[in-house]
């Protein structure tokens, strides 16, 4: 499939790209996450495509999945209402306050913080310790 | 292409329906409460007086000690069950091998009917045997537990929960259906598959057994039951069993919770509101910062805090970051950032992903939930990792720098209605 953007055009193996957006996204309406850091490498390096042309592509195929995981989940009895009010105003806090903080800090160092942060919890959930 | 994702969304449309009519749960439940408060009477409580048993206390606020007195016939083995009237779901799938034929059975047993807390008080002299259960780890069988404890004829409230069954199938499977509704069981059968959804549910003999019954020689019995914190609300009832069958009639209290405590119905936990709002907005403002949806660490850190089922935890969670997604596309289709063209086709891949995703939710335990995730982090940990090695920010300081200009260009472009033009390579 050759995709326009900007101006480029690009040749991309879109049977790939499906079929990695098809089992990331069971993955992650299975798990409950958004499953981006996993999509963006796909067509990234998957794919080959460049950056500014996945930034937006990649969170519009993502919000089809939390779409259609959130109805399932509803539909399964696996949505509780109170829960979802608590937790809901905070994520569009925190989607406020983030970026305002993200300019003053370094990146890396986040990025480095979050590698330690995330081996920490994966091994207390396959009990390492 | 445009055919491609029009068929493809046809086809999804038609199992989304077809699935709609297999998998709407039966809400006409019976309700297990009054036929079980009435005390059975049986042959043996004929002969001997029933138990009488009285409360100290009508009431608790968000947990606390209770103490029971009474009397049974003296000699006789006493066990206090207790139970409360909020009522959880619990859903379990069995596909272990059959022991004698080895054929793997594949059924969904599901039941919005267990107390949301249940517990059988038993002989302060069975701690030992107890301490022995809790030593064996995730592997305790709890029908087990009950025979080793001499329980097993306590156990009789949650064994009247109404349990439907699904014959789970692969195609089934894929089209997000929980299967054929099977017949229902006799009560044998009943009573012990409801055994297993209580250990899915409480999941620890710790919460489903209390040492704390001492019996005097002429009969009289007294515990001290203690109520933790973050139990469900509303009316609790305790009745005393002693012997083969003969149980007292049931005494109640009330459990009261305040504000800013409050109950989630769904998930069968009492919480205090603000920890996981506060957890929420660190986590969200993190998320921001690592590039990263706050689900990965929100999730398991949510489940390690808060005895909350993984189902629950899971679509709860997955909306909340609807709204970001939603005011990021609108943001970016302003200044025709998106390319609707490859969005949706790897949109209607990740429909069909979404659709079977949750349904596995189900099908797996709280265990294997966090084994799984633990490796799913592992991996994010090394592709964050990788984020962070000198070949990839060289790269990625190029990319940034490219995807800077372009985004500025595309917001230009929006402003004066020209198509935007951004080719990276003319531009060094």
């Amino acid at each position: 499939m050759i995709v326009e953007f900007m101006g480029q055009e690009f040749k991309i193996n879109i049977w790939l790209g499906c079929l990695g957006a098809f089992m990331i996204s069971i993955v992650a309406s299975m798990f409950g996450f958004g499953g981006g850091p996993f999509m963006v490498p796909l067509l990234t390096v998957g794919l080959g495509l460049p950056m500014y042309l996945v930034v937006g592509s990649s969170l519009l195929a993502i919000a089809f999945n939390t779409v259609m995981g959130s109805v399932r989940h509803f539909q399964f009895g696996n949505f509780d209402l109170v829960f979802f009010l608590i937790m809901f105003p905070a994520a569009i806090l925190g989607g406020y306050i983030g970026p305002k903080i993200a300019k003053r800090i370094s990146p890396l160092w986040v990025k480095r913080a979050a590698v330690l942060g995330l081996l920490l919890l994966a091994g207390n959930l396959l009990g390492v310790y | 292409m445009k055919k491609t994702c029009l068929s493809l969304l046809i086809v999804l449309a038609a199992m989304w329906f077809s699935a709609q009519a297999a998998s709407v749960p039966d809400q006409a439940q019976q309700q297990p409460g009054d036929a079980a408060l009435a005390a059975p009477v049986s042959q043996a409580a004929a002969q001997f007086a029933l138990p009488t048993l009285s409360l100290d206390k009508t009431s608790l606020q968000n947990g606390g000690t209770i103490t029971v007195t009474g009397k049974a016939e003296p000699g006789e083995p006493v066990y206090l069950e207790l139970w409360s009237e909020q009522q959880v779901r619990a859903s379990r799938f069995d596909s272990d091998p059959d022991k004698q034929t080895g054929v793997r059975p594949y059924i969904l047993y599901m039941t919005h009917n267990l107390p949301a807390v249940y517990r059988i008080i038993v002989p302060a002299g069975f701690a030992d045997v107890l301490d022995a259960i809790k030593k064996q780890g995730g592997k305790w069988s709890y029908s087990k537990a009950l025979d080793d404890l001499g329980a097993e004829a306590a156990y009789s409230f949650p064994a009247q929960a109404a349990i439907d069954r699904y014959q789970a199938t692969f195609l089934g499977g894929i089209v997000g259906s929980r299967g054929d509704k099977l017949t229902a069981m006799d009560d044998q059968e009943n009573r012990l598959r409801s055994m297993q959804l209580i250990k899915v549910r409480f999941r620890s003999p710790g919460k489903l057994f209390e040492p704390a019954l001492q019996v005097a020689p002429d009969g009289t019995f007294t515990a001290k039951v203690t109520l933790g914190k973050g139990l469900a609300p509303g009316a609790y009832h305790i009745r005393a069993l002693s012997g083969k069958n003969a149980a007292s009639a049931a005494a109640s209290f009330e459990n009261n919770i305040s504000f800013p405590i409050i109950y989630l119905s769904n998930a069968g936990t009492s919480l205090n509101l603000f920890y996981p709002f506060l957890l929420c907005l660190v986590i969200s403002i993190f998320g921001v910062l690592m590039g990263a949806g706050g689900g990965f660490l929100l999730n398991p850190i949510l489940l390690s805090i808060w005895p909350l089922p993984h189902t629950v935890v899971a679509g709860t969670v997955m909306p909340t970051v609807l709204f970001s997604q939603i005011s990021g596309i609108y943001n970016y289709s302003k200044i025709k950032f998106i390319n609707w063209k490859l969005g949706l086709s790897l949109g209607a891949a990740a429909l069909f992903g979404g659709f079977i995703g949750p349904k596995m939710t189900e099908l797996i335990t709280l265990d294997q939930y966090k084994f799984v995730f633990g490796w799913i982090l592992v991996i994010l940990a090394l592709l964050m990792f990788w984020q962070t090695t000198p070949a990839y920010l060289a790269k990625n300081k190029k990319e940034q720098a490219v995807l800077k200009e372009c985004k500025l260009r595309a917001e230009q472009a929006a402003k004066t209605k020209k198509e935007p033009v951004c080719d990276p390579k003319t531009k060094e």
